[in-house]
């Protein structure tokens, strides 16, 4: 299937989905004024994604340094429909949540990810610049 | 009018608030005030933390404003409209904070000091364990973003959320709110 590829804004994180090489990444910020019309492309791409997927490990990197509520909310549907394909479909899924050392919000927010996943392996990843 | 401006100035100025903007808000205006904002604090070398919480602040009660004031052109519009209010960023001894205020229904005031009367009263573990059990609840097709709004201000802000409502006609009360980093 074709790649998804959303150039970043000052508002919207750059989003890089290779279905061949099974990599998903945002990277930037994200608080547009209107998420569900951000956010809508990239859930059906990722439905028709999982639904073709087999057995390949999918790595998916995330790398925000400011995001606003509204899109913690798309965040945590993303984790959520990430988790349910782990448990279900036993894919096999890591998402690694990648933040800059004196970000301390943005380690915050990943470790309050990572303690209501359970079959989901979030990975937290400090950079170092 | 001009000298008022200085009296408007210096009155900001009194209370430490390098930056107000007051008017129709919108997302593109807010995406350019943050970024001049953000360059302003790193040239007073504030460190990269402080900025992305300030600058948090700053866009969660911009698009507040956005999505939930009363002050609207047109007034009637349906479709293409704008919301007014102000915003403003201040540093006060040691600490930086963001304030907005804006117009809002008086129908709509009891239900608004009750839901941050509750944050009040929270601690931050209780926040956050109201902010997730919210974001499990919102949906997100229907929401415009807020609800979870007022919960990320109040855990951001180092005191409790000040507010305060103000009722100006039979229609409209404003509303305002501060959190302090």
């Amino acid at each position: 299937m074709e790649n998804l590829v959303i150039e970043a804004t000052k508002q919207t994180p750059k989003v890089s989905f290779d279905a061949d090489n099974h990599v998903l990444e945002f990277q930037g910020e994200s608080y547009p004024e209107n998420m569900v019309e951000f956010a809508d492309p990239i859930f059906s791409w990722l439905e028709e994604y999982l639904e073709q997927l087999g057995e390949q490990p999918v790595t998916v990197n995330i790398e925000l340094i400011y995001f606003n509520s509204s899109s913690s909310k798309m965040l945590l549907d993303l984790f959520d429909k990430l988790e349910e394909e782990v448990e279900n479909n036993g894919k096999n899924i890591t998402v690694n949540w990648i933040y800059h050392a004196e970000n301390d919000s943005a380690e915050e927010y990943g470790e309050e990810f990572q303690e209501d996943l359970e079959s989901l392996t979030f990975n937290l990843v400090q950079k170092n610049e | 009018m001009l000298a008022n401006l200085h009296e408007l100035k210096t009155a900001l100025d009194q209370q430490g608030i390098f930056f107000c903007f007051g008017g129709p808000m919108s997302q593109e205006l807010m995406v350019g005030i943050g970024y001049t904002l953000r360059s302003k604090m790193k040239l007073d070398e504030a460190d990269s933390s402080t900025i992305v919480k300030v600058f948090s602040m700053f866009v969660e009660q911009s698009q507040n404003i956005i999505h939930y004031s009363a002050e609207k052109t047109p007034l009637d519009g349906e479709q293409t409209e704008l919301s007014s209010g102000i915003v403003g960023v201040g540093y006060d001894t040691g600490h930086y904070y963001v304030s907005c205020g804006n117009m809002v229904n008086n129908e709509a005031v009891a239900s608004l000091c009750e839901q941050l009367f509750k944050l009040q009263s929270m601690n931050k573990d209780e926040l956050k364990r109201y902010y997730k059990e919210q974001r499990r609840k919102e949906s997100r097709e229907n929401s415009k973003g807020a609800g979870l709004g007022f919960i990320e201000l109040a855990r951001k802000s180092a005191k409790p959320i000040e507010f305060d409502v103000q009722k100006i006609n039979e229609q409209f009360s404003f509303f305002s709110l501060k959190t302090v980093l």
